[in-house]
């Protein structure tokens, strides 16, 4: 009987103790921080780039022949930015050309909810057909930052073009300027915005938001003076590549695999 | 007389100076008033513009992220063949859930038939444009036809939604069907 009594209080005493430090790791878990997010470095040795301008040649690279249309890339940045309805940094274009080289393009939604349904009513039978993802275009030349008049728009020197929202007076002069027309004026700001090639990331180390997202990795971003890097190989290995608009003298750094004349 | 018309003329010469000085020294002020600070620092824009840009909060993280925490589903989705598909595509981004390692909100869980439209933005066999040589293609309702099931079924009814073979493969070792799918 003693022995059980004895028993009962040494449980007791174990139950409370669990539950009271149960209680405490619990409540700490909730007032600590589980620890900041620690990624690994996706673009090697970002993180010891220490001075105002990185010392890397940034390229982006879109395989156009691999891209599925899903819209991935639109999610994702729209979650990242919290882009206004009916705007969009980046979008994702449907090319359908038929057997009498007439080009049909769509892009619903900016492709943000994939695309749903195919595209019906084409008079002749389809030859060629692909997507076309789209973004800036980090111009060497940018004509946005030419004719901004109040220097809300500037290039860095490791070649972001970035637009300064307490500068912006929202004349949408770059915006007209802009020959491949990923800018627009947000209507929460009344500023300009477009693409940053996610500017805040790559500085951290991490890839762009639609780069990590890419299910079948079309976007493919990285550094041009480290010879390992993807979007080296592929600019030094012979593949179809080319910019839009060349004649524009715009000097894109945003580079497509496999892209056909016909996209503008 | 020629001394008189040279004094007349050093006279508007300094009310000319003085008007010049004068508005030389608004224009100063005003440019002090009204440029920012760091404008010019690195060129003709603000060069503190460079930390503000710095300073957007990251919102989607990556699925290495998410596992932290999430474990068990972890092993799935890497030996999966979705294991290139990103969490927060279809759970929302990471930084609706957590906020400086707290947790901020739940994401909603996708269910029925929304699991069957996040399916077919990728597996949409009548979408055009999509390469040839792929991803697997589904028709809807063929599919389904074909396999044998309700023209209601939802993806999720037969695939594991992170890794869509597991449970297929299961029942085929278990049923000893060898055949490749």
């Amino acid at each position: 009987m003693i022995d059980i009594k004895k028993e009962i209080e040494r449980d007791r005493r174990a139950f409370i103790k669990k539950v009271l430090g149960g209680s405490i790791a619990g409540s700490l878990l909730l007032v600590l921080p589980a620890g900041a997010v620690d990624i690994a470095e996706q673009i090697p040795g970002m993180r010891e780039e220490k001075a105002v301008f990185t010392a890397k040649r940034f390229a982006f690279v879109v395989d156009i022949t691999a891209c599925i249309g899903c819209g991935s890339c639109c999610v994702a940045d729209k979650a990242e930015y919290n882009v206004p309805d009916g705007h969009y940094r980046t979008w994702v274009e449907r090319y359908i050309i038929d057997d009498h080289d007439n080009v049909f393009v769509d892009c619903p939604d900016g492709g943000l909810h994939g695309y749903i349904r195919a595209r019906e009513g084409l008079p002749h039978p389809t030859r060629d057909t692909f997507f076309v993802p789209k973004l800036c275009n980090m111009c060497e030349k940018p004509s946005c930052v030419q004719v901004c008049p109040v220097g809300a728009t500037y290039q860095t020197k490791d070649g972001f073009v970035l637009v300064d929202k307490t500068r912006c007076v929202g004349c949408s002069y770059c915006i007209q300027a802009c020959p491949y027309s990923v800018r627009f004026i947000s209507p929460a700001t009344h500023t300009a915005e477009k693409c940053t090639w996610c500017y805040h990331r790559v500085r951290k180390g991490l890839l762009p938001a639609c780069v990590e997202v890419c299910p079948v990795h079309a976007r493919k971003f990285g550094d041009l003076n480290d010879k390992n890097s993807e979007v080296y190989k592929i600019l030094h290995e012979p593949h179809v590549i080319s910019v839009l608009k060349p004649d524009m003298g715009n000097k894109p750094a945003l580079h497509y695999v496999g892209l056909r004349r016909e996209v503008v | 007389m020629h001394n008189q018309s040279r004094s007349k003329y050093n006279s508007h010469l300094i009310k000319l100076i003085v008007a010049l000085i004068v508005a030389g020294g608004l224009g100063y002020f005003a440019r002090q008033v009204f440029m920012p600070a760091s404008m010019g620092t690195y060129g003709h824009y603000r060069g503190d513009d460079i930390v503000d840009q710095l300073n957007v909060p990251i919102r989607l993280q990556t699925n290495e992220s998410c596992f932290q925490c999430h474990r068990p589903i972890r092993q799935i989705h890497k030996e999966g063949i979705h294991n290139s598909v990103s969490c927060e595509i279809c759970h929302g981004p990471f930084g609706d859930h957590i906020q400086d390692g707290k947790k901020v909100g739940v994401l909603p869980v996708k269910k029925g038939k929304e699991i069957t439209q996040l399916c077919l933005r990728c597996h949409n066999k009548v979408i055009q444009a999509r390469p040839r040589k792929s991803i697997k293609m589904i028709g809807l309702p063929e599919h389904l036809e074909q396999k044998g099931v309700r023209v209601d079924h939802t993806c999720d009814q037969c695939h594991m939604v992170h890794d869509p073979l597991l449970w297929i493969n299961q029942a085929k070792r278990m049923m000893g069907i060898k055949e490749a799918i």
